[in-house]
């Protein structure tokens, strides 16, 4: 039996097969195609090449966010769909954990950064000590300032990663505990995806097909200025 | 073939539809999970959050469709999908379910344009309509004169230049302080006003021509909003509606009739969300008997954006064997016709 995993909540396009405790295949992209244009062709040949049949999966996991709203729902519609037809779970993960998972050990303390926009980040702290990978706070959304300045204040080493760091490396002068990771470390691939949904299906959970939405974090621009005009939320 | 079910798909704007059709002509289910209600207050459609509600309703409009038709997935034979023209972000969520779905369940895939949709509508409308005849189509995005030489000859006689007629709708009701949307709006209170009352333009309407043109007209109506207001009149919104209907619709019946006869066509249907509004259909209704040229219409929900006009214009899709892979993207700007 297989998991199939989808990651498209940043510019990587990433789907694995994982079955019967062996990673089965892999397919991560970084090109500029559009995820509608690579998914459903990736997920047609990794499924293949693993050899794996339709009937043959048991459960969809699927990159939730925070991340791209469009990449996020071109993967999220994908997975419903196949959960749906069938009729296996559909496990949402979170995208700073799928990041976080690469450093499944260590004593630095993991900051994984999506962009947010405007100077921004989607951030939350994780630490994963013997092998045990941990949130040490909740999800925000921070200046990069702001992200390093509290990065520079950790006791120990800090290693970055995420699409974010495409917009610091060579730009700023980090604090002396904080480091970049490495390229094939430092995005969000869905072999992590699949071993995080692993876990879930192992915890029996799951998500419903029919009313799942996407991590957003962020309301839409319309709404905050909707609100900011009408004085709602003053109070 | 001809029994074979086709799942259609259709999120472009501010609808999340999902339908079931047995052959070319049988509806077995089409249900329309509309977001009006979401976007009024915002005067207009917000894509982001159009795109948010359809990830959300997609796989209930799915699942209903399915049980209203009272058909199991397996059953499905082939899944349509609009890819084009509408809201990126909304046409990507119906498109990915709609991948996802064919290939889970091993069926074709066919990427359907939108409005080639709207004018199939008719033939869900009347089971005994056959090409080749002549479709004017008018939407909130689109207004344009389409030859349909077969089922899959497109010819576009012309198209506006500029503003859509439910553009300029829309406009001038958000101005006047209607609700959204504004098209119907116009249309229930243009029935008490007198479109003789203010002579407003007629952009473009010299014979021969088929494009239009509806931003002159809608500056003069602005135009003449503001001027009533800084000589301080209070304005006869029944009037306005009704003077402006008038000018849209006098312009639509009269080019689409021309084209008609111009291409030797003894039919013309209407499609498209403005093909709801009453008094156009009245009109051409009106000029057809007249002509001696066979009109018809879709009914209300056949009008609005709808997945069983998706389906069928997939169904005629695979019939001529154009079908899809899974490399199928949106096409935000996708155009009709040839």
């Amino acid at each position: 039996m297989s998991i199939l995993a989808i990651e498209t909540a940043t510019q990587v396009s990433s789907v694995a097969v994982l079955t019967d405790g062996k990673l089965a295949a892999e397919l991560t992209m970084q090109a500029k195609l559009t995820h509608s244009e690579t998914l459903m062709a990736h997920v047609e040949q990794a499924m293949k090449m693993a050899g794996t049949k339709r009937e043959e999966a048991e459960a969809i996991a699927v990159s939730i966010g925070p991340g791209s709203f469009t990449g996020l729902r071109i993967g999220l519609a994908a997975a419903k769909a196949m959960s749906y037809v069938w009729e296996v779970p559909l496990l949402g993960v979170p995208t700073l954990e799928v990041l976080a998972q690469h450093f499944w050990s260590t004593d630095a303390a993991i900051f994984p950064l999506i962009d947010a926009q405007k100077g921004n980040a989607y951030v939350q702290p994780f630490s994963a000590r013997a092998g045990r990978l941990r949130s040490e706070g909740p999800i925000a959304v921070k200046s990069l300032s702001e992200i390093l300045e509290e990065a520079g204040e950790e006791q120990g080493p800090v290693v970055l990663l995420g699409d974010m760091l495409r917009k610091i490396e060579g730009k700023l002068t980090l604090p002396a505990n904080v480091h970049i990771a490495p390229l094939h470390l430092r995005m969000p691939r869905a072999a992590n995806v699949a071993v995080l949904g692993a876990a879930r299906l192992a915890a029996g959970e799951q998500d419903n097909v029919m009313d799942l939405e996407p991590l957003y974090i962020r309301r839409s621009e319309a709404e905050v200025l909707w609100e900011k005009r009408h004085g709602e939320g003053k109070a | 073939m001809d029994e074979i079910l086709t799942l259609g798909i259709e999120s472009s704007c501010d609808e999340t539809s999902a339908a079931v059709l047995r052959g070319g002509r049988e509806v077995l289910s089409n249900i329309i999970s509309t977001q009006i209600p979401v976007h009024q207050k915002f005067g207009g459609v917000v894509p982001e959050i159009a795109s948010r509600k359809h990830i959300v309703n997609i796989m209930p409009v799915i699942d209903e469709a399915l049980r209203k038709a009272g058909v199991t997935k397996a059953d499905i034979g082939q899944v349509a999908v609009t890819y084009g023209p509408g809201l990126v972000g909304a046409l990507l969520v119906g498109v990915s379910a709609a991948k996802a779905l064919a290939f889970a369940l091993d069926v074709p895939l066919l990427g359907v344009n939108h409005l080639e949709g709207h004018i199939f509508a008719n033939f869900l409308q009347d089971k005994s309509l056959e090409p080749p005849f002549l479709a004017l189509v008018v939407s909130g995005g689109h207004t344009a004169l389409v030859d349909v030489a077969d089922y899959d000859t497109f010819r576009l006689l012309g198209q506006t230049r500029d503003d859509a007629a439910g553009e300029a709708f829309d406009k001038i009701a958000r101005v006047m302080g209607l609700p959204y949307p504004g098209g119907p709006e116009i249309d229930r209170l243009a029935k008490e006003g007198d479109p003789l009352a203010i002579d407003f333009p007629r952009a473009l309407d010299k014979a021969g021509s088929s494009e239009f043109s509806f931003s002159g007209l809608k500056s003069a109506v602005l135009a003449y909003l503001n001027s009533e207001k800084m000589k301080g009149h209070e304005i006869h919104k029944a009037n306005v509606a009704a003077s402006f209907q008038h000018s849209v619709v006098e312009v639509l019946v009269h080019k689409a009739f021309d084209a008609a006869e111009q291409a030797e066509r003894k039919t013309l249907v209407l499609a498209g969300g403005v093909a709801s509004n009453s008094n156009l259909e009245s009109r051409l209704m009106e000029e057809a008997r007249k002509r001696g040229i066979r009109f018809q219409y879709p009914g209300r929900i056949l009008c609005t954006d709808n997945a069983a006009m998706i389906a069928c214009r997939g169904y005629y899709q695979a019939r001529a064997g154009h079908f899809s892979d899974a490399y199928l993207n949106a096409v935000p700007g996708l155009s009709l016709g040839v």
